[in-house]
């Protein structure tokens, strides 16, 4: 038995609650980084993150919560976005946020999958395959950018091992999944 | 926290977003480029103007996603939107620059777009400015800029403004769309367009170039016959502006066109 109905729609809406996030660090980052093409690479990711947040957000209303409806994550992950937020430097924020948050979340997302129940929630899996997709997309315009202007490249890079930990470290994004699903 | 402001000829703005040190970036005109031909230099700086321009619609609408965080969803996701769309903009301009020899930093450049709009604290004020005022001007100069390319045998660039055009008539359209019905929720926000349109005019009236200025390619800022714009009536139509809006610029361009050439001819008198 895969997922309850509740369990579903929170973990959806903790979905969507990161992917706003997401689309809100970018934005941020738009006007505050120098290098050009870094800032098109956001500009242009901002709509990628905001359909994601949209179509989560249309699908928490078909689990019996508020039409775009978000949950916090635990509070590590917030520490984590936060984190991701502060990073400076076009580098840094291109390796923090291609090489560690978005395959990291695609993980996360992959988790979803394998635990919830195919046919019954369809709807969810089809709006997580699209937004994987997406993802493997950005990943690529990110690296094929790097090739393109290797002064993006951060290299070797203690700082980025130890942010990919502080991520790793958080074992689940949903707060209180089985109370709440009780 | 405030933003982080600069003062340019006593006129209160927002401090400039970052750029590469390959950028000189400037606040007055006299210290622009003034293109007044299609010269292969003139070309490039266009372009290279251009490229920059696109880059400030994005940064304002991504700063606009940044600041406003409780806007509603459906608003947001149109802002979205455009800083994909100006992203793209850009990028096109960036491309066809180099394909003309260009680079980036090859002219100065000026963010008086994200400098104006950015220094208002509210998203009406930036959606009546950025979209509603800025963008729909650039309705009706591209309009005329798409002629001015094709004229000039560059067809490739004549086609890439077309396509630009196209989407800017959305960032507009949407503006208008909201403006009106955030308008019909609270009737303060028509006040507040009106003081934010009153304010630009003062910031617009003190930015200008003043008699005598001239820019650095040595051309009279004042002096200078300035290329007529007419109104794009059209896309204005598409971009849902009322009949009336519409015939107030049209007036307006009209006047500007009559005292233009009242100008000229009273020059040549003397």
């Amino acid at each position: 038995m895969g997922l309850t109905v509740k369990q579903r729609g929170q973990n959806v809406a903790t979905f969507r609650f990161i992917e706003v996030r997401l689309m809100e660090i970018l934005s941020a980052w738009v006007p505050s980084t120098p290098e050009m093409e870094a800032k098109l690479l956001f500009g242009a990711h901002i709509w990628d993150t905001a359909q994601a947040a949209d179509a989560l957000g249309k699908r928490t209303h078909e689990l019996r919560l508020r039409l775009q409806h978000s949950l916090t994550p635990a509070a590590g992950y917030l520490e984590v976005l936060d984190s991701l937020s502060a990073v400076d430097g076009a580098a840094q924020r291109i390796a923090a946020f291609y090489d560690v948050i978005v395959p990291a979340l695609a993980a996360r997302y992959r988790s979803y999958l394998a635990a919830t129940d195919g046919l019954m929630d369809a709807p969810t899996v089809r709006i997580i395959e699209r937004i994987l997709e997406t993802g493997a997309r950005m990943m690529r315009e990110a690296n094929e950018l790097r090739e393109e202007l290797p002064a993006l490249k951060l290299g070797n890079s203690d700082w980025l091992s130890q942010f990919a930990q502080g991520e790793r470290s958080v074992p689940e994004l949903v707060v209180e999944i089985e109370a709440a699903a009780a | 926290m405030a933003a982080t402001t600069i003062s340019v000829r006593g006129v209160e703005l927002r401090a400039d977003p970052a750029r590469e040190a390959c950028f000189k970036v400037v606040h007055l005109y006299t210290e622009l480029w003034r293109t007044v031909d299609m010269s292969a230099e003139s070309q490039r700086e266009k372009l290279h103007r251009e490229y920059n321009t696109e880059v400030q619609g994005m940064e304002i609408a991504a700063q606009s996603l940044a600041e406003f965080p409780d806007a509603p969803w459906e608003l947001r996701m149109e802002i979205a939107r455009q800083c994909w769309d100006e992203s793209r903009h850009a990028r096109l301009y960036a491309q066809r620059l180099k394909e003309k020899g260009g680079f980036k930093g090859e002219f100065p450049i000026a963010n008086h777009e994200w400098n104006t709009t950015c220094v208002f604290e509210t998203l009406v004020a930036r959606l009546a400015i950025q979209n509603r005022t800025f963008e729909s001007g650039s309705m009706d100069s591209m309009r005329k800029a798409i002629k001015v390319w094709n004229d000039a045998g560059d067809q490739c660039t004549a086609e890439i403004t077309d396509a630009i055009l196209a989407d800017e008539v959305q960032h507009v359209r949407y503006a208008n769309q909201w403006l009106n019905r955030l308008a019909r929720g609270d009737p303060k926000v028509v006040l507040q367009i009106a003081t934010t349109m009153a304010r630009l005019k003062q910031m617009s009236a003190a930015l200008r170039p003043q008699p005598g200025d001239m820019s650095i390619n040595g051309v009279d800022l004042v002096a200078a016959p300035h290329a007529s714009v007419r109104a794009n009536v059209d896309d204005r139509q598409h971009a849902e502006f009322s009949g009336a809006e519409i015939a107030t610029v049209v007036e307006r361009q009209q006047a500007e066109e009559t005292n233009q050439f009242v100008a000229t001819r009273l020059e040549q008198v003397r």
